[in-house]
């Protein structure tokens, strides 16, 4: 075994690069070639917890019922912005059942995101926290909400963008409501613009999408006297261990965090908030468990969105060349304390000589963003690609053409490091033989009824993904030999624990069903959160590791019993192979009695010089009603350059689960907040509409499929966030395509369809 | 809020899975409620809580229905089925054999809902046609979008129970 | 949510009796179990109408009509082939209504009664007019969902679709109370919500609705239901149309147009009906009605579409008709 050393690691995660302090030990292994599948990596598997979904008896957070558990609500403030200046609870406090209340005046003080109060004297958003009540049951408690007096002094606010970043609005922030969120610049695109033979310049519009992750942020908290036990809905164990200890003040060690089944989080729960820090303290006060669960209300006003933007793209081009891309955006950040920003596409993506972009965040009265699935790569690329298929217009370029003239580049242009693998060619041609991408005709074509026009569009996507250090795996055997694949990262429905368990059962030489995975628990070694990306890419390669680990000393142990050379062994799907004899592992491990044998692996850090990256293309096919405005969208396929496809299974379904979302971003999710009152006015999922199972097209999905030998010993990289990127800009393409109108705000609802046409004269 | 004392509870007497329950509920609490906190049926989701989103389908007298929406004393007298009820000595119902089958799920968090509407469907229809599949679980939001897989499930669900 | 007790009554005078006395009618409950866990009712007691014998169910008799009992559940109706060769814009209406586990619960007579679903009218923490406040927020506010014609003080929209549907069948409805039955036409139930009237509905305290009828007359127009929604289903209509006409030689007779939608009620136009009268609903005459329909329109700042929308919905709907 190699000596134990401590390096750095430098690794993507959101569009952002973070170096770390990483200790390695022992050597990797080499990622296996192309086409070498094994039993289990690469073929498809339904889920090894499928049976607890289907029969309701996974417990989730929400379902949690710990004997003595108490019930927490929160008061939220129905103003945009106000002091508090007092808080009576003496009639909730006297209210039979109640156990305790926390407000402004009475709360110990707490270190959360940044700020050092749990409850604001300048509550800054309608649903901010003003109080909190501990009670026997959850409709006590939130009765009990409705007996606290608060006293408000009301304060002018703003929750538009656009209306906050004018130099009109109430400074909600001492320093102005508009801050830099980062800019990039390579070459020089004034010139550029001056110089070009054509330009653009188009201005595009997001709205605020909200995650309505199915099951609310929640937690239930348990305090016993020395340490805190914490059962969230989250994304990330360690994550939420790490605010939490430091919000109570408490070590590591007091805190630990499970999360074994969860109800969705697309970014939102990456993190932890308010509720769970309240939870705790009401716990760590009473002695009794504590469970604070957001209501759908809740969920969407505190809990997390993705930004509106606001952004401008002005594109050059000379000859078939895009000579120039300046980029310049506005995203509501909330209360957020930063910014998803929207250029990471347009600073990458293309081979562009000349590239400049500036963000800002902008601070308005509304609650805090969030990362959402891709944050600021969707909005970005919603925008820079419509821009892309304007300019083709405006030149007369295909615009799948005039993409691939800027594809071809094997180097990041940001950074000049090499991709480990790029095949974002080849998502192209997949997709347009997929889509029929030949038979498009400038204008669109007739579509299946009166007043239809049909067309086809396409976008790109770029993401990271290639997951990094510090991820562990353990893996040690029960007496029948079953492998016990223990893991710090946690399932938030993707399929992490089916993949890892497929690696694991690979690497031993197990079936499937050998192989019992444990994660969501901050008692396993560190593994990272599940966002980014990155998740996979990360603990995969430690369980490759571990498992061969794992492997080695079984054969080594199986020798010792069977009386004959590790070097003469194998094992074949839970079956000790020698020469001539087969042995189940089980019988072998009951010789052992309690013994048993114990693997480890690490991830190792990602080579230095590669820059590790995700590819893909959507195509889509749609039909647009010319007279109601209404948009079809038959057909997407999606093509992705992900590296190797652990479980093509879980895989397709992350990718048509991406594309639902995106189809929602893209034609009906905004939140619609009234200005006057600084409400969200559908904070529900009657008028907030989400895509329902009739609103699914036809979705085709390919993998490149490549394995990326460069990235790591799996050869994996993520695929969380691809399948969004992409697919909103596609179906744009395509209504312009359709209908000669270009609809430059998403969601795509009837009232702008039918504006776009009418401004192009159609409707 | 009308009052703020206990409410008068009541005697109901309903079928749970096939099984003859008496309850003392008030009034005012959903089935929903009833089944997770009272009885502690958990598989039974709450999500919306205002009819919006369809993770608490069950069946009463075998139709889909949203439980959050039904109070429990309107359920007197009626049959009463969660996704708890569905399998018979360890064996999945079609549907939830399907739903494995075709990765019908991410979270898993409609799951229950979702399998509830179809095994509804199917006791009206034996051979539903994909629309009629697609229409059944209309009222079902899936929020990581596996619909295409669900409607696979029911559609595999149906022929496997002919 | 308020504290309520519970009746669920055999008889249909005891339910008129409790209702005489206050008590609020629950039938499927999918609004009403809504409205009090927002805060929005605060019933003391409630009545279980769905233990009545007789209110349920619908049938014909030659030469009378279609009798549908108020407690019908909405699927029903929806799912009765039978039902569907009579009056097959029923069927129209309630495909696209709600969701399935609603229609499997919600009845005809809540459906019809059903309260609007302004955002500001459903939240309980703003005092609009209709719950007895100053004003109404949506007209400098967020109203994209709102009506464009027919508002008052009040900008809801009526959001039922069985309801336009119905009256363009020339439906009418059995009132019953303590006191006694009456009948009135299923279009004067609803009334726009204007200076005294905070209220969606005509019915009189201590009143339900028994049951609908549709006269035999209409069962020989035919009908057609168009509705607009921003995604594929499980929306309320942004707009909808209800048209049913008798064609003879190509020529339409006793045509009527009923969009939802738009209004605080189901809004019908004599005037544009009349106008249609022996036409060969030709695309003109289609377009003309429709601008007499929506004539006196002033849409708030959001919802202007809903215009564009409804002039072609109208074409569509009528144009279907001559087809």
């Amino acid at each position: 075994m190699s000596p134990l050393r401590v390096t750095k690691s430098r690794d993507e995660f959101e569009g952002e690069i973070y170096e770390s302090t990483v200790v390695v030990e022992g050597r990797d292994l080499a990622a296996p070639r192309d086409g070498a599948a094994g039993d289990e990596v690469g073929r498809p598997r339904p889920r090894v917890d499928g049976r607890a979904r289907v029969t309701g008896a996974a417990v989730y957070t929400h379902d949690l019922h710990l004997a003595g558990m108490l019930h927490a609500a929160i008061l939220r403030s129905p103003y945009a912005r106000a002091r508090v200046k007092r808080v009576d609870a003496s009639k909730a406090e006297a209210l039979p059942g109640v156990r305790g209340v926390l407000h402004r005046f009475n709360a110990p003080e707490v270190e959360f995101r940044q700020e050092k109060a749990l409850f604001r004297d300048e509550v800054r958003f309608l649903g901010d926290e003003v109080a909190a009540v501990v009670a026997d049951s959850e409709g006590l408690a939130r009765y009990a909400l409705t007996l606290i007096a608060v006293e408000y002094e009301v304060l002018p606010h703003v929750v538009d963008l656009e209306e906050a970043a004018s130099p009109r609005a109430p400074k909600i922030d001492p320093d102005g409501n508009v801050h830099d969120a980062g800019s990039y610049t390579r070459g020089d695109t004034r010139r550029a613009l001056r110089e070009a033979e054509a330009t653009i310049d188009v201005t595009y519009r997001t709205s605020t999408q909200m995650h309505n992750a199915l099951e609310t942020h929640g937690a239930v908290a348990s305090w016993d006297g020395e340490r805190l036990t914490v059962w969230e809905s989250t994304q990330s164990v360690f994550g939420v261990r790490n605010m939490l200890k430091d919000a109570l003040g408490l070590a590591p060690a007091q805190v630990r965090v499970l999360c074994e089944h969860m109800g969705g989080g697309f970014g939102a729960k990456l993190g932890t908030y308010k509720y769970a820090v309240i939870a705790s303290l009401f716990s760590m006060r009473l002695g009794r468990p504590v469970r604070c669960v957001l209501t759908r209300r809740e969920e969407n006003l505190a809990a997390g969105n993705r930004s509106a933007t606001l952004q401008r793209l002005r594109l050059a081009s000379s000859g078939d060349r895009i000579t120039a891309i300046e980029h310049e955006t506005w995203s509501n950040s909330g209360q957020g304390r930063w910014a998803a920003n929207p250029t990471g596409p347009t600073n990458t993506l293309y081979d562009v000589a000349n590239v400049s972009s500036v963000a800002h965040r902008v601070t308005t009265n509304a609650g805090a963003l969030s990362a959402f699935r891709a944050p600021g790569y969707v909005e970005g690329t919603f925008a820079l690609e419509s821009a892309i298929d304007e300019l083709a217009l405006r030149i007369g370029v295909d615009p799948l053409a005039l993409r691939r003239r800027h594809a071809r580049s094997r180097t990041d242009p940001r950074t000049g490091n090499r991709y480990s693998l790029k095949r974002l060619l080849d998502c192209y041609t997949i997709g347009a033989k997929e889509i029929g991408w030949s038979e498009r005709r400038a204008g669109g074509t007739r579509g299946s009824a009166p007043h239809r026009r049909r067309g086809l569009g396409m976008a790109s996507q770029i993401w990271g993904g290639g997951g990094g250090p510090p991820a562990y795996a353990t893996v040690h055997f029960e007496t029948d030999g079953t492998a016990v694949l223990r893991v710090g990262v946690q399932d938030i429905g993707t399929g992490t624990r089916t993949a890892v368990a497929q690696v694991c059962a690979d690497e031993i030489g197990l079936r499937l069903d050998q192989v019992r995975v444990r994660l969501g628990d901050t008692e396993a070694p560190y593994g990272p959160g599940s966002g980014g990306s990155v998740t996979l890419a990360s603990i995969g390669p430690a369980v490759r590791l571990a498992a061969h680990d794992a492997r080695a000393k079984v054969l080594r142990a199986a020798a010792g019993i069977l009386e004959v050379r590790a070097q003469e062994l194998r094992l074949e799907r839970g079956m000790v192979v020698s020469e001539g004899a087969r042995t189940p592992l089980g019988d072998v491990m009951k010789k052992l009695d309690n013994s048993t044998l114990i693997g480890t692996g690490l991830r190792h850090p990602n080579p230095d010089g590669l820059a590790l990256k995700t590819f893909g293309a959507h195509f889509a096919r749609v039909e647009v009603d010319l007279r109601t405005g209404e948009i079809f969208v038959e057909k997407i396929v999606a093509v992705h350059d992900v590296g190797r496809i652990v479980n093509p299974l879980a895989a397709a379904s992350q990718v048509q689960g991406g594309i639902v979302q995106a189809l929602g971003f893209a034609l009906t999710e905004e939140r619609i907040v009234d200005r006057g009152l600084g409400r969200v006015m559908n904070a529900n999922l009657e008028w907030y509409e989400i895509p329902t199972a009739m609103d699914v097209p036809e979705i085709v999905v390919r993998f490149v499929g490549a394995p990326d030998r460069r990235a790591n010993n799996l050869g994996a990289k993520g695929l969380g966030e691809p399948p969004i990127i992409p697919a909103a800009a596609a179906v744009a393409n395509a209504v312009a395509n359709a209908t000669g109108a270009r609809v430059r705000h998403a969601p795509m609802t009837r009232a702008r369809v039918l504006a776009a046409l009418s401004m192009a004269g159609i409707a | 809020m009308a009052s703020q004392r206990e409410p008068a509870a009541v005697d109901v007497s309903l079928r749970l899975n096939g099984r003859d329950v008496t309850l003392r509920v008030p009034a005012h609490r959903s089935l929903l409620d009833t089944l997770r906190d009272t009885l502690g049926l958990t598989g039974t989701k709450k999500v919306c809580n205002e009819g919006d989103c369809g993770a608490c389908t069950v069946l009463v007298d075998g139709r889909p229905v949203y439980s959050c929406l039904t109070l429990a004393v309107a359920c007197a007298g009626k049959h009463v089925e969660t996704i708890e009820g569905l399998a018979r000595d360890g064996d999945l119902h079609p549907v939830q054999q399907a739903f494995i089958d075709h990765d019908a799920y991410q979270c898993g968090f409609c799951t229950p809902g979702q399998v509830m509407s179809l095994v509804g469907l199917l006791r009206e229809n034996a051979s539903p046609s994909e629309d009629e599949v697609r229409r059944a679980v209309s009222g079902n939001l899936c929020r990581c979008g596996a619909y295409t897989n669900i409607v696979a499930a029911g559609l595999a669900a149906a022929k496997a129970k002919r | 949510m308020s504290l309520f007790s519970y009746t669920k009554p055999r008889a249909l005078s005891e339910a008129l009796r409790l209702l005489r006395g206050g008590a609020t009618a629950l039938a499927g409950g999918t609004d009403l179990v809504t409205l009090v866990r927002h805060g929005v009712a605060r019933p003391e007691r409630l009545v279980d109408l769905t233990g009545i014998e007789g209110l349920r169910g619908w049938s014909r008799e030659k030469g009378k009509g279609i009798r549908i009992g108020a407690l019908t559940p909405l699927a029903d109706l929806e799912t009765s082939a039978q039902l569907a060769k009579l009056l097959p814009i029923v069927r129209e209406s309630l495909r696209d209504a709600a969701t399935p586990q609603i229609r499997n619960v919600g009845t005809v007579g809540g459906n019809l009664l059903q309260r609007n679903r302004c955002w500001y009218f459903r939240d309980e923490g703003v005092p609009c007019w209709l719950k007895g406040g100053t004003r109404c927020f949506a007209v400098d506010g967020e109203s994209r969902y709102h009506a464009v014609v027919g508002a008052h003080e009040c900008w809801m929209v009526s959001p039922s679709d069985l309801a336009p549907a119905l009256i363009a069948c020339d439906a009418e409805i059995e009132v019953a109370s303590s006191l006694g039955r009456r009948r009135m036409k299923l279009a004067d139930l609803f009334v726009a919500p204007q200076g005294k009237r905070r209220r969606e509905h005509a019915l009189r305290e201590g009143e339900l609705v028994a049951a609908v009828r549709v006269p035999e007359g209409a069962l020989e127009r035919r009908g057609t239901y168009l509705k607009a929604m921003e995604r594929k289903a499980w929306s309320f209509a942004i707009v909808s149309v209800a048209a049913s006409a008798r064609i003879r030689e190509g020529r339409a007779r006793d045509v009527r147009v009923v969009l939802g939608g738009v209004a605080p009620v189901p809004w019908r136009v004599a005037a544009a009906e009349k106008q249609l009268e022996g036409t060969a609903l030709d695309d003109n005459a289609c377009l003309a009605a429709a601008d007499t329909l929506l004539d006196g329109a002033t849409p708030l700042r959001d919802n202007g579409y809903k215009v564009t929308l409804a002039r072609e919905l109208v074409r569509r709907a009528l144009r279907s008709l001559a087809g």
